[in-house]
């Protein structure tokens, strides 16, 4: 009987604390376990009693990179417990400034973090040596995602300038004129980043994934949609709990969302992409033609190429809603507090972030419940770890560690956001 | 400390970066530091703090032919201690922890600049070895101690690093 295990016991280039076990018997991966030891950091009870005009500041500490996806997800909860709508100018806005998110997350993450992998360097700076022009390309356009979040939220990291109703004040034109100037170099870097990711060696590997992502009507989502997938999910966000459940597992501090009756599910750029495509500005999907990307791509390795579309989209959403732009309408629609229930979903760089709040009449927090994308994504990173890995038994440990290693940065996961859980009791069977 | 002669190590515009957080016990040490610095350094140097994402420091030497950064260290047997380490001569330990999606350290800022010959050419990094990085604690006693030496250096440095003209504004 032939066992061996091979572990990678400190994750490098995904944020946050985490090792990979996977166990090996016979021939067969017998388990692969991406496990978070990231301790919990009880954001969720942190929130209650506080008022929902700190929730917005509050939550966007959950992460570094991703803090517009928490904030968004907060105010639309709180606007929806309120009876608050959101619209016109502000909404556009809202979508404005997660376009600097995606820009900076994604353009950080494609060329900084994941790229090396695919050509086996070391890291970035190693890159660097022989592909500098890609490498100041990822560094203008987290450039240029950061000027805007600084721009319309206030500062680039942890913004302060959302909250419930809208934002504490609206940029000036003159604040706006030099965005677009950045935004519009974004645009071509992004053109030739994803000519550039397409041409990267790929492996042959797909999976029939559950992909789940917000759909509105209209627009490729950020803010606002129903809850669809490519099973048959077609729900509303306030009716979460009864497709999806989480659970406890021994080996992570965070906790793994499953669709209730099947299992594993992808949220992020693959899932957005598959589920609407059609809704793209038609340079992306010309630009996804020419590089011989299809409607839906089952294929995690090339998550890559997409994040490089989402890039190009976010680019060009930002330039057309600056555009449009007129600073003299009102920063923030007023509102009464009033107890209630709300729900907030939205299009993090990673994939959906669910939100829910139990409001009391003076505005003070109930409850809250926030489920991050990579906690979502956990079993599916488990999954593709087990199937990559059980393709190349006969290997060598180092290469089926690295491509192990690649695999998880697929996701471009994000544990510190994913370890939140308030109950601590772990069950042993 | 004789002054740099050589002209390729005069720089006319200085960067100083205090780094670290400030409210996690001795990583304060960078910002004190810089907030010493206030008034010591001619008007062609520029004191900054950062805490966070290094890859910041890209954007913020640009412009600058000198780079002085003040950070706190891991913890090695003496708090306090100082060490002074030049780029060039020796490599500058780098952090698995930084290596992460969300945040490059100093090292890997510094290690990119140079792959894309965007660094400043010249660079110094103050190392002040910490005691304790607790959340929401000062300084340590014996770190907090070294601020004024550390800050002492840091002019020195720039005097040496600067033209004999612009480097007699210094302490004027």
């Amino acid at each position: 009987m032939a066992t061996k295990s091979i572990k990678v016991d400190y994750l490098a280039r995904v944020e946050g604390e985490g090792a990979l076990d996977l166990h090996i018997k016979d021939g067969q991966v017998t388990a692969a376990q991406l496990r978070i030891f990231e301790p919990p950091r009880f954001f969720e009870a942190f929130l209650r009693g506080r008022s929902y005009a700190e929730t917005p500041d509050i939550v966007a500490r959950i992460c570094g990179i991703c803090p517009i996806a928490y904030q968004m997800s907060a105010v639309h909860a709180i606007e929806q417990a309120f009876g608050v709508t959101v619209d016109g100018q502000l909404r556009a806005l809202r979508r404005l400034i997660y376009c600097g998110e995606w820009i900076e997350s994604h353009g950080l993450h494609v060329v900084m973090l994941h790229a090396p992998d695919f050509l086996g360097f070391h890291d970035a700076i190693q890159m660097a040596g022989d592909h500098a022009e890609i490498v100041q390309g990822g560094l203008a356009l987290k450039k240029a995602g950061n000027e805007l979040l600084r721009v319309l939220g206030g500062r680039e990291i942890h913004p302060i300038n959302v909250k419930a109703g809208g934002f504490y004040r609206l940029p000036t034109r003159a604040e706006m004129a030099p965005v677009a100037e950045d935004l519009k170099r974004a645009r071509d870097i992004a053109v030739d980043l994803v000519r550039w990711v397409a041409k990267l060696p790929f492996p042959d590997y797909e999976r029939d994934y559950e992909f789940v992502a917000l759909r509105h009507p209209d627009e490729y989502p950020f803010n606002e949609g129903r809850l669809v997938s490519n099973r048959g999910i077609d729900v509303d966000i306030s009716e979460f709990d009864d497709e999806f459940e989480e659970r406890h597992v021994e080996h992570s501090t965070a906790l793994h969302s499953v669709v209730k009756r099947r299992g594993p599910y992808l949220v992020g750029p693959l899932a957005r992409y598959a589920l609407n495509y059609e809704l793209l500005p038609q340079s992306v999907k010309d630009l996804a033609a020419e590089i011989g990307l299809g409607p839906v791509c089952k294929n995690p390795f090339q998550s890559i190429i997409v994040r490089a579309l989402e890039v190009l989209f976010a680019c060009e959403e930002a330039l057309r809603i600056i555009d449009d732009y007129d600073p003299s309408q009102p920063a923030s629609v007023p509102f009464e507090t009033r107890a209630g229930v709300g729900y907030g979903c939205t299009e993090a760089p990673r994939g959906i972030c669910w939100h829910r709040y139990e409001l009391a009449d003076d505005g003070s927090i109930v409850s809250a419940r926030i489920v991050p994308p990579t906690s979502q994504n956990q079993p599916s990173i488990e999954a593709d770890l087990a199937a990559v890995a059980s393709t190349m038994l006969n290997e060598t440990d180092d290469r089926i560690r690295h491509r192990c290693e690649q695999s998880i940065r697929n996701y471009d996961p994000c544990i510190s956001c994913s370890v939140h859980f308030l109950n601590l009791t772990i069950h042993r069977s | 400390m004789s002054r740099a002669t050589d002209g390729e190590r005069l720089a006319h515009k200085v960067l100083v970066v205090g780094i670290g957080n400030p409210v996690r016990g001795d990583d304060a040490i960078g910002a004190a530091v810089a907030k010493a610095l206030a008034g010591r350094l001619p008007d062609n140097v520029a004191i900054r703090t950062r805490a966070g994402d290094m890859l910041a420091l890209i954007d913020d030497w640009d412009g600058f032919d000198a780079l002085i950064c003040i950070d706190a260290a891991v913890p090695m047997g003496t708090p306090g201690r100082i060490h002074r380490i030049d780029p060039k001569d020796e490599p500058l330990p780098r952090d698995p922890v930084y290596a992460s999606s969300h945040a490059f350290g100093v090292a890997e800022a510094i290690g990119l600049g140079q792959a894309l010959n965007s660094a400043p050419r010249n660079i110094v990094v103050f190392a002040i070895e910490g005691a304790s990085f607790e959340r929401g604690a000062p300084m340590t006693p014996e770190v907090a101690a070294a601020i004024d030496e550390v800050a002492d250096r840091v002019v020195a440095e720039v005097a040496q690093l600067m033209p004999r003209e612009e480097a007699a504004l210094v302490d004027a």
